[in-house]
């Protein structure tokens, strides 16, 4: 079905070489596939292969060994096949400090190709999505890093391209501005694009991913849905004993339990949690219940991964 | 799936245009920088003027050349500047917008917007020297195909830096040594005659002899001219040839 994939990597790798210093392997043979439509996330901690996976997918960086198509292209053989399918926001990019935004969405739309009206009518649009209009004529050295932020990821929406690749793109952003950039994702979405992007905002990974996989030391540790991630940490809600520690055995058969100074916390199924909550009425404990996020499932994953190796 | 971006990238210079107007308008905000591009040869300009006004015809051709060659300057410290600090070319290099329009574009927009100085030059020399057409449109040839050697050597050089810093200090050295030091702004014939092929192998100077002997100023062997046409034809060929070549292999990393 390859006509309803846009990316897939096959046991992708890079080692980064330079003198004086040892073979770094960043991407450990990375098998992955993002169908039409989706938005998908990449997590990891700094340094696992994220960006690097970015890279060579957006025909930046050649692999070391392995496959990955956009499109049905082969981005290392034939990058410039699949480079007018694609579009990315850089990590820490910034947009030329002596254009104006719009300016910097315009003529980069135009050095895409596209004609007068199209490129003007879509930085309109693109401006107007990202809260730009009333800054869009003063230069981006006058800009605020979140502004400037916001100009970089207007640029890159406003091609409306068939795949983007957004690393990190609202790093730097207010929480409005944030939703305005989880929403015209969405908007892109739905018209057609597929995202894969890089976060290190777990609650932004939940609210606009479809799926995600999980990067460590450049190998995928779990892919799924973040409710899958969620489950994969043995439950779906989670209870907060502050002074259970010293009554940590006591709760270990309810789920994986967490220490942190005299507080416990324990991940629990919803079916168990009855049961929980009354012996933490008998121990004379309170307790706070919550679901389990994105980031308790992500840390536990990574941790868990970090201890075996 | 919109189509309107997908036609085909194939084409080596898509994208040119556009991008070298994205350059002009870059440029064309820093109206400081286009003041200070002229400071190195009005100053030269102006000890002429003082200590040999005879010569201030040779040292108007001479600012002219060294005004394009430093030109090259100035696409290496773009280059890397947007690289390094701002990572914009990664949007850029990532799209159907081919590395060599990258290259081109951004040096062909810096040429345009630096050149209104340039052509105040010609005009100053025009009137001082009274030079014939041909003799313009031999002077305007070497410009240019100086401006190409600079640019593409300036491209390709700023691919080797990681740190502004450095770029500062050694494209300062090299542009102002091979501009300032050889026979550009003075008299070939006042260059040691053993270094004479040396002068005539470096584009600024060649170009700047060939200028001289043009105006009458230098007379040059058939051999010096044969060495200075055939290392300026060869020289900027090669570099501006390799310069495509390495924008587009650099475009996936060192």
């Amino acid at each position: 079905m390859t006509d309803l994939v846009a990316l897939r990597s096959e046991e992708l790798r890079k080692v980064y070489r330079s003198k004086g210093a040892p073979p770094t392997e960043a991407l450990a043979g990375v098998s992955l596939e993002v169908r039409r439509g989706e938005r998908v996330a990449l997590l990891g901690r700094n340094g696992a292969g994220k960006t690097t996976f970015l890279k060579i997918a957006s025909t930046l960086l050649r692999p070391t060994s392995g496959r990955i198509e956009v499109f049905g292209f082969d981005v290392d053989e034939t990058p410039e096949k699949a480079r007018p399918y694609i579009a990315v926001v850089p990590q820490e990019g910034k947009p030329f400090f002596h254009l104006t935004p719009r300016e910097q969405v315009y003529t980069y739309l135009r050095a895409r190709g596209l004609g007068r009206e199209n490129a003007k009518a879509r930085t309109e649009d693109a401006l107007e999505k990202m809260g730009l209009t009333e800054v869009a004529n003063r230069l981006s050295i006058t800009l605020s890093g979140g502004q400037r932020q916001r100009a970089m990821v207007a640029t890159v929406i406003a091609t409306e391209a068939p795949l983007l690749f957004l690393d990190e793109p609202t790093i730097g952003m207010d929480p409005f501005a944030r939703r305005a950039v989880w929403e015209a994702i969405r908007v892109l979405t739905r018209h057609g694009s597929t995202i894969l992007l890089t976060t290190h905002y777990l609650d932004e990974a939940e609210a606009l991913s479809h799926r995600l996989y999980v990067i460590e030391r450049g190998e995928v540790l779990v892919s799924g849905t973040a409710d899958d991630l969620k489950r994969s940490v043995g439950g779906t809600v989670k209870v907060l004993l502050p002074g259970g520690a010293a009554r940590v055995e006591s709760f270990r058969s309810f789920g994986s339990c967490v220490l942190d100074g005299d507080a416990l916390t324990v991940i629990v199924t919803p079916e168990r949690l009855g049961e929980l909550m009354e012996l933490a009425v008998r121990s004379k404990l309170l307790a706070t219940v919550g679901p389990v996020t994105l980031e308790e499932a992500f840390l536990r994953v990574v941790g868990r991964s970090i201890d075996e190796n | 799936m919109r189509t309107d971006a997908l036609a085909p990238s194939t084409r080596a210079f898509r994208g040119l245009g556009a991008f070298l107007w994205t350059e002009v308008l870059v440029q064309a905000h820093e109206e400081l920088a286009m003041a200070t591009s002229m400071l190195v040869q009005a100053v030269l300009l102006v000890f002429v003027w003082i200590l040999a006004p005879a010569l201030i015809g040779v040292a108007l051709v001479g600012a002219i050349l060294y005004s394009t060659f430093t030109m090259g300057q100035r696409v290496l410290n773009e280059a890397a500047y947007v690289r390094i600090d701002h990572k914009a070319n990664d949007l850029y290099l990532a799209s159907p917008l081919s590395p060599e329009s990258y290259f081109v574009g951004m040096a062909a927009g810096i040429l345009l917007v630096y050149l209104p100085p340039v052509v105040i030059l010609g005009l100053l020399a025009a009137v001082v020297i009274h030079f014939t057409v041909a003799q313009g449109l031999l002077l305007l040839a070497l410009a240019g195909v100086v401006w190409l050697f600079s640019a593409s050597v300036g491209y390709v050089f700023s691919t080797f830096f990681r740190d502004n810093r450095a770029i500062w200090a050694y494209s300062s050295l090299f542009f102002n040594v091979f501009g300032v030091l050889p026979p550009v702004f003075y008299p070939f014939r006042l260059f040691p005659a053993a270094l004479h092929p040396v002068a005539l192998l470096m584009p600024p100077s060649a170009a700047a002899a060939l200028a001289q002997m043009s105006l009458g100023v230098t007379p040059l062997t058939s051999g010096d001219v044969a060495l200075a046409v055939g290392g300026l034809v060869a020289e900027t060929a090669a570099v501006f040839l390799f310069a495509i070549y390495w924008a587009r292999r650099t475009v996936r990393g060192p």
